[in-house]
């Protein structure tokens, strides 16, 4: 008792509130103000009131190490303190209400355009500023309680209720996706989405929070045996193996059917950017070297599949023929296209090869730029285009399938290209190369010293990854039909990269599962769509704090990350640091020893 | 002792950072199938002849012949490629790598299968990466059962100071060099595992055939393993010859102690 001081709650109640009025600032509470989530009553704003109070006391009331030992904070108290965190939440909360209220809406506004008396209206619950504002301080200790409850309640409750709040929480937000899937399925949706407010019917929320949390349930008593099972068989059995991986390529296969077309084009732009992750992952997560410039990679294989397959410019009077041009079948062009990338991995890697770490970084940024700034040139305009980019890039069709109009059938071919690059990564990771590009990032200088040509290596991985890296633009091109300079700018190397250390660097599904979060999940989410940048910067701050080794870790890299919490390495360490010393004394010492009886 | 010409030999070797020289004309030479101990105070220039040898530094001026051909300029990669293995003063492992793979990365150079192999995997890739494995578990198999058994699956971070170490050796040795350069392998050890090395290295030149070329403070160490003892200061050779002559060498006793007070 007493590890919550009142020092943490008053600093941690008061950021608290200050996030939440950040929120308010930025357009957040009134741009959902009427997203009805469940019922009319729960909209995402109003759970928006709660966040600020619930995540600050989640934080406030986490285990502390006292003298050496991680302490959980009892229940009862641990409560108590979340909700004062949140009275302070609260309190700093209602106050810029109030201020903003006396100050005058309209002056603030002249900065911050969403500060509006609709804003003030929805905080206060529509009872105007003194009378609602102690409305808003219960809203967010009752944030604050939750927030102390997920922490600090017994293990068994508060699992499966927090499992089932998430999961009533996101099946609200995806009012627009699943009641597509229902329809798409032939099933009647009306009872669990409510028509009038688009939202979760009550009888729907408390159906989706049974299933959610019984599941939950059922998972901790039986979960853990049941995949000991799956894990041994798959481990033991190669046909188990093979059915499991049956099992998934037939899953993948019949996805685009069940989610219809809406999904169905999130999951092929969130397949091009797992091409562009599995490139990427191989320069920055197997070889180590930080690559900013990727973009460079997606514009070639984007711009090379519609040139050699016969697009045209865009021009002001229609369209012309580019200054080269190729008449290629786009199953014969993607590989020209990746064996080409492959080479201008070389041409990029080739000046930077003796960079490392933050020089190699800057380098490769300005690379990429260049790339941008080349599409968009008059210089280019001949061969690419320039500022108004090319269309018709149409052909990979065959037959009946239509990759630009159908998502479905573009799903198909982007996933067979996935597979394909996924699995020539997987093979390369567990080679001679996959350790040589290993050693390399370890310590790249005693890699040399062992026999790795780090040269060869170096290209070898720039080389592999861009050749994966170009399919992605590729299957860009196909997809869209039409390029213009504007999808090549550097947010395209920050996406990539962000795809890779939040799944994991050096991890496959690691790049599956990030590529899923940053593209699908914004894609599926459309209300969001204005504050991407935000989500992203955001989730990645996260990331980094909570998981640095990513949502889906390679094994070594989180032991990378972790290794000082090994006792025996901290061990090690200071065994060599003593090493050292008496190296550092021993040699006179040892000969004067010896010199005593020679003398 | 040596029949023929050596199989390194270093001559007029110079290297200098800024001002200071490193080196400064040193001429030595390693015969095969020997033992020879480099040794000298701090500073004297010992690691840096390890580094010019290996290929990580050039030397400024002189020559660095490794039977019979000059190596100055190569790659450090060619280099151990030609036969050439080292270890490091300070334990260079690549900590979040196996100690399996650690061995498996020395003998990278004596394979080649490249990006479509590792791809397609045919059989002459796998006998490769087969033939890999085993010669990574004898050279780990070289310390006994220091590093076998489930020892092999723990990340090398994992492994008490001694094993990391010998697992550098171990490394070292995965590389099937013609010469392997040590660099202070007792540095820290304790004098059980002192003994134990000293034995090993011994066992390096009577068992593997290898040519030995060892930087060693332990004088009990250089005592017993050394054909020949060299000891350099301010980058050249001092003194040369068996241990007794180095060890009775006023120079040495000098380097070491400094002059002899005129009482």
């Amino acid at each position: 008792m007493g590890a919550i001081t009142r020092r943490s709650i008053v600093r941690g109640g008061a950021i608290g509130g200050i996030a939440a009025i950040y929120i308010a600032l930025v357009g957040l509470y009134t741009k959902f103000a009427d997203l009805e989530l469940v019922g009319e009553q729960v909209t995402l704003g109003r759970v928006l009131i709660m966040a600020p109070g619930l995540v600050a006391a989640y934080t406030v009331t986490r285990p502390r190490i006292v003298a050496g030992e991680r302490r959980s904070v009892p229940f009862g108290s641990g409560v108590a303190a979340a909700s004062r965190t949140g009275v302070i939440t609260g309190a700093v909360f209602a106050a810029a209400v109030w201020f903003a209220d006396w100050f005058g809406v309209d002056r603030i506004r002249e900065m911050f355009v969403s500060v509006s008396e609709v804003l003030i209206d929805f905080l206060t619950f529509g009872k105007g500023v003194p009378a609602g504002l102690p409305i808003l301080v219960g809203a967010c200790v009752v944030g604050g309680a939750i927030g102390g409850l997920a922490r600090t309640a017994p293990a068994n409750v508060r699992v499966p209720l927090s499992v089932g709040l998430i999961a009533v929480l996101l099946l609200g937000m995806l009012q627009r996706i699943v009641p597509i899937i229902f329809v798409e399925l032939g099933f009647e949706a009306d009872w669990l989405y409510s028509p009038s407010t688009g939202g979760l019917t009550w009888l729907g929320a408390a159906g989706i929070f049974a299933v959610a949390a019984g599941a939950d349930v059922m998972w901790s008593r039986g979960g853990g045996r049941a995949r000991e099972r799956v894990r041994t068989s798959v481990r033991e059995a190669p046909a188990a193996r093979l059915g499991l991986l049956v099992a998934i390529l037939g899953v993948l296969a019949i996805l685009p059917l069940l989610l219809g077309t809406v999904i169905s084009e999130v999951l092929g732009q969130v397949m091009v950017y797992v091409l562009l992750g599995i490139g990427l992952n191989i320069v920055v997560g197997y070889a180590g070297l930080l690559d900013l410039g990727y973009v460079a990679f997606f514009a070639f294989g984007a711009y090379s599949t519609a040139v050699l397959t016969g697009a045209f410019l865009n021009t002001t009077t229609g369209a012309a023929e580019p200054a080269l041009s190729a008449d290629l079948n786009f199953y014969i062009a993607v590989w020209l296209v990746a064996l080409m990338a492959a080479g201008v991995g070389l041409l990029i890697g080739a000046p930077v090869l003796r960079l490392r770490g933050d020089y190699l970084a800057i380098v490769t940024l300005g690379l990429g730029e260049i790339v941008s700034i080349i599409t968009a040139s008059r210089w280019a305009q001949p061969l690419i285009g320039g500022p108004q980019g090319m269309r018709g890039v149409t052909k990979a069709e065959i037959g009946p399938l239509n990759f630009q109009d159908n998502p479905q059938h573009f799903y198909y071919l982007a996933l067979a290209f996935v597979l394909l690059a996924l699995f020539v990564s997987w093979r390369l990771a567990g080679s001679r190369v996959g350790r040589a590009w290993n050693a390399m990032r370890e310590d790249e200088q005693v890699a040399e010293a062992m026999g790795v040509s780090t040269i060869k290596f170096k290209l070898l991985a720039f080389a592999m990854g861009g050749a994966i890296g170009s399919v992605g633009g590729a299957l860009f091109a196909v997809n869209l039909g039409s390029l213009t300079p504007a999808s090549f700018e550097i947010f395209v190397s920050i996406t990539a990269l962000a795809v890779v250390i939040l799944g994991g660097l050096g991890s496959l599904p690691g790049v599956v599962v990030g590529a899923l979060v940053l593209i699908g999940l914004p894609g599926l989410l459309r209300e969001f769509e204005e504050y991407r940048l935000l989500i992203y910067g955001g989730s990645l701050v996260a990331i980094m704090v909570l998981r640095p080794q990513g949502l889906v870790p390679n094994i070594r890299r989180s032991r990378e990350l972790h290794a000082e919490e090994v006792e025996q390495d901290a061990w090690g360490k200071d065994v060599v640091g003593e090493a050292e010393a008496v190296a550092a004394v021993l040699p006179g010492g040892a000969l004067g020893v010896e010199n005593e009886d020679l003398e | 002792m040596s029949d023929g010409a050596p199989l390194l030999e270093l001559s007029g070797v110079a290297k200098h950072f800024g001002g200071l020289y490193a080196l400064s004309g040193l001429d030595m030479y390693v015969a095969e199938g020997e033992i020879v101990s480099v040794i000298g105070p701090n500073g004297a220039g010992k690691s840096t002849m390890f580094n010019v040898v290996t290929g990580l530094y050039p030397p400024d001026d002189g020559d660095v012949r490794f039977q019979g051909d000059s190596i100055v300029g190569l790659a450090p990669n060619r280099i151990t490629r030609l036969g050439i293995a080292r270890t490091f003063q300070t334990v260079h492992l690549f900590p979040n790598m196996t100690v399996l793979e650690n061995a498996m990365v020395g003998q990278h150079c004596r394979a080649k299968s490249g990006v479509f192999a590792a791809v397609i995997r045919h059989p002459g890739m796998r006998r490769e990466e087969e033939r890999i494995r085993d010669r990574a578990k004898a050279s780990l198999g070289f310390f006994g059962s220091r590093l076998a058994g489930y020892r092999e699956d723990q990340p090398a971070f994992a492994l008490s100071y001694a094993n990391r170490r010998r697992l550098e050796m171990a490394r070292a040795l995965a590389t099937d060099p013609v010469m392997i350069c040590l660099d202070e392998p007792t540095a820290g050890m304790n004098p059980r595992e002192t003994l134990e090395l000293r034995d090993h290295i011994v066992r390096m030149r009577d068992e593997l055939h290898l040519t030995v070329l060892v930087i060693e403070h332990d004088m009990r160490v250089v005592k017993g393993v050394s054909d020949r003892v060299i000891a350099l200061d301010y980058g050249r050779k001092i003194a040369e010859g068996t241990y007794e002559e180095v060890a009775n060498n006023p120079q040495v006793i000098e380097a070491y102690l400094g002059t002899k007070a005129v009482v």
